[in-house]
């Protein structure tokens, strides 16, 4: 009896997962966070709301295809390089190309003028470059291992390439004074709208996120992450749906890189670089990854955290990262959501027990009829 | 010409110190298939070897470098039982512990040695050739180079526990039913890719001085020197890093630093593209 009723339980649409009511009382908290919260507060919540919706985007990739990329902070990079860009360029030549003896804008900075525009490029620059990174490498048979030190290479140059090039860049001191999406010579938004334009844009990626995993291709990613080999031989092209995951990936990057220039007006070499791109891996190992959820709490968690120690145990901060780090992966792997969605998972099933003796048994007798 | 000369001894120089530092690496990485990010800082605890025993105690320089060996051996064998032992076949799991025991050495040693220091050139001096200058201290890190390819290449090839490790390699669950003790090879395996990377950071140090931080920069590189010259191939590490040591230089001469290092990464990862088993694997993998 016991047995049909489970049965028939696995037949029904399953439970909603707990990751799901943490999101929605995530969201609400941040929806009121400012009423209660002083105007430095909200400065920095929103920016960790711009870093969420980053580690949204490496999710996809690396928690659900299972493709570890330690470069994604250079799609980052591109989309608040090119905000950054375009409110140094307001006013005439920026002084660091002055310095340099450039007298005329180069065209290409040309279509940065309008903000609107600046973000559009940011985030097609990036997925452009997602798009052709993912035909690139993906084409051919290239294990995980080879992908993840590519990107490794890929940041590399790209945190050389910004330093190198000064004089369209301003090296290493990166760009300063980015307005928060002041048009024309209009006033900037406060720091208070500002932080409800990234929240209503981060609640939009996370709910595209949860349909996008919930659709097939969503699905098709999580089997390539599991058994590649066996969805080829079902005759998918799970190159295609590799390149398209990636792109989308760095295309959500590059806006979470438009949003937190303006949210800190600043850009320098330091957020696109490899310490950044592994940064924003721990924050998901910690929150745990495949579920979007983790991501988030791992984003907050962590950068309030430091927010909030770094100034008592400025010298310790990192040592203590990196001991939490090492504990989570022994002893709560899957991260601090996974772990709950784990247990809720394991409450809700009913007799897992004798299933697994039945399998065995009827295992254990094949294989006495083969011998 | 003498410009050119002059360049191609560099690139030699550079080659020499990129395989000294790969060198690790590839026995940690291509051997075993750990992916370890922590190979910068095993690389500054040799630097830190190096600092202490010169500077502190006075011993030769040569004594240090089989000093910073142990130390950094002993490390990775530490390493190795605590850590990577119960993440084999968990790349994930093991990048992400890597990273953390990387941040955790170079906290640490932030904490003790906030500066850099500097070590004193062992060998100051420099060798005229017609219109080239070479330093002495580059032709003893090429020969440093040469015998630490030996050096190795004869353990894997001339010994029984590199033998096991060569089997371990190939086959670990037949060299197991053989009677070999695989997790002690292992832990062997690790600590001496360990103690190779402490050997580079102390005859680097002198070049390029010592600081919590002077290891990270060749992490990339190592990583791309292995994979370039085949993840099991000794003598393909060695010629890789001839080529990306020399292509850099000669670049660099043209353009400037920087562009040099992009173009040859960029070709690394179109070679690496299209032979995905590296430029001198003998076999497909």
């Amino acid at each position: 009896m016991m047995r049909s009723v489970a049965a028939r339980r696995s037949d029904r649409p399953k439970k909603v997962p707990v990751n799901r009511f943490i999101d929605l009382v995530l969201v609400v908290f941040l929806a009121l966070f400012p009423l209660f919260a002083k105007t430095f507060q909200v400065e920095m919540m929103g920016r960790y709301i711009a870093l969420s919706i980053f580690a949204v985007s490496l999710d996809l990739l690396w928690g659900y295809m299972g493709l570890l990329s330690l470069g994604h902070a250079v799609f980052f990079g591109i989309g608040g390089y090119m905000i950054g860009l375009c409110y140094q360029i307001q006013h005439g030549l920026p002084s660091f190309m002055t310095r340099e003896k450039i007298t005329q804008l180069p065209w290409f900075y040309l279509p940065l003028k309008n903000p609107a525009l600046a973000v559009i490029l940011g985030i097609a620059i990036a997925a452009l470059m997602g798009a052709l990174l993912g035909f690139f490498v993906f084409s051919s048979k290239i294990k995980g291992v080879f992908f993840t030190i590519i990107t490794l290479a890929l940041a590399t140059m790209f945190y050389q390439f910004i330093i190198t090039e000064q004089k369209y860049t301003n090296g290493f001191n990166g760009l300063q004074n980015i307005r928060r999406f002041a048009v024309g010579s209009g006033a900037p938004l406060t720091k208070r709208q500002y932080y409800y334009v990234i929240l209503a844009v981060g609640v939009a990626v996370f709910l595209f996120c949860i349909w996008f995993t919930k659709s097939r291709v969503g699905k098709v990613a999580v089997s390539i992450r599991e058994n590649e080999e066996r969805l080829r031989y079902f005759g998918y092209k799970t190159s295609h749906y590799k390149i398209l995951i990636l792109t989308i990936s760095c295309a959500m990057a590059g806006l979470a890189g438009a949003l937190y220039a303006p949210a800190t007006s600043s850009i320098t070499p330091v957020d696109i670089g490899v310490s950044a791109s592994t940064a924003v891996v721990v924050w998901i190992a910690v929150g745990g990854r495949g579920n979007l959820t983790g991501a988030v709490i791992g984003t907050l968690l962590i950068n309030w955290a430091q927010s909030l120690l770094s100034d008592k145990f400025a010298n310790v901060w990192q040592l203590i990262l990196g001991v939490v780090l090492l504990l989570i992966i022994f002893f709560i792997p899957d991260g601090i959501i996974g772990q709950l969605v784990k247990l809720q998972k394991r409450c809700g099933k009913q007799t897992p027990h004798t299933e697994k003796v039945a399998l065995q048994e009827s295992s254990t007798a094949e294989s006495e009829v083969l011998s | 010409m003498s410009v050119f000369l002059s360049q191609l001894s560099n690139g030699l120089n550079q080659s020499a110190v990129l395989l000294i530092a790969t060198l690790g690496l590839l026995i940690i990485f291509g051997m075993m298939g750990v992916i370890n990010m922590a190979h910068g800082q095993m690389i500054m605890i040799g630097g830190f070897c190096a600092f202490i025993f010169t500077k502190m105690f006075r011993a030769p320089f040569l004594l240090a470098v089989l000093l910073s060996f142990c130390f950094a051996a002993a490390l990775g064998a530490a390493i190795e039982l605590t850590v990577i032992k119960r993440l084999y076949e968990k790349p994930t799991e093991t990048i992400l512990a890597t990273y953390a025991i990387s941040v955790i050495i170079t906290e640490g040693a932030r904490m003790i040695w906030p500066l850099s220091q500097n070590v004193a050139m062992p060998l100051p001096g420099v060798l005229k050739l017609g219109t080239v200058s070479i330093p002495i201290y580059n032709i003893f890190m090429v020969a440093m180079a040469v015998v630490l390819l030996v050096m190795t290449v004869m353990l894997f090839k001339k010994t029984k526990i590199g033998r096991k490790i060569s089997a371990i390699t190939q086959n670990r669950e037949m060299t197991e039913c053989l009677g070999i003790n695989t997790s002690a090879i292992d832990t062997f395996t690790f600590s001496y890719g360990a103690g190779l990377a402490g050997i580079a950071g102390c005859v680097l140090a002198p070049m390029v001085g010592v600081s919590y931080n002077m290891g990270s920069s060749y992490l990339t590189d190592s990583f791309l020197t292995v994979v370039l010259g085949g993840v099991q191939s000794m003598v393909g590490a060695a010629l890789s890093s001839v080529l990306i040591g020399e292509g850099r230089t000669l670049l660099a001469g043209i353009l400037n630093d920087t562009w040099g290092m992009i173009l040859v990464y960029f070709a690394i990862i179109v070679l690496v593209r299209f032979r995905p088993e590296g430029l001198f694997a003998k076999e497909r993998r």
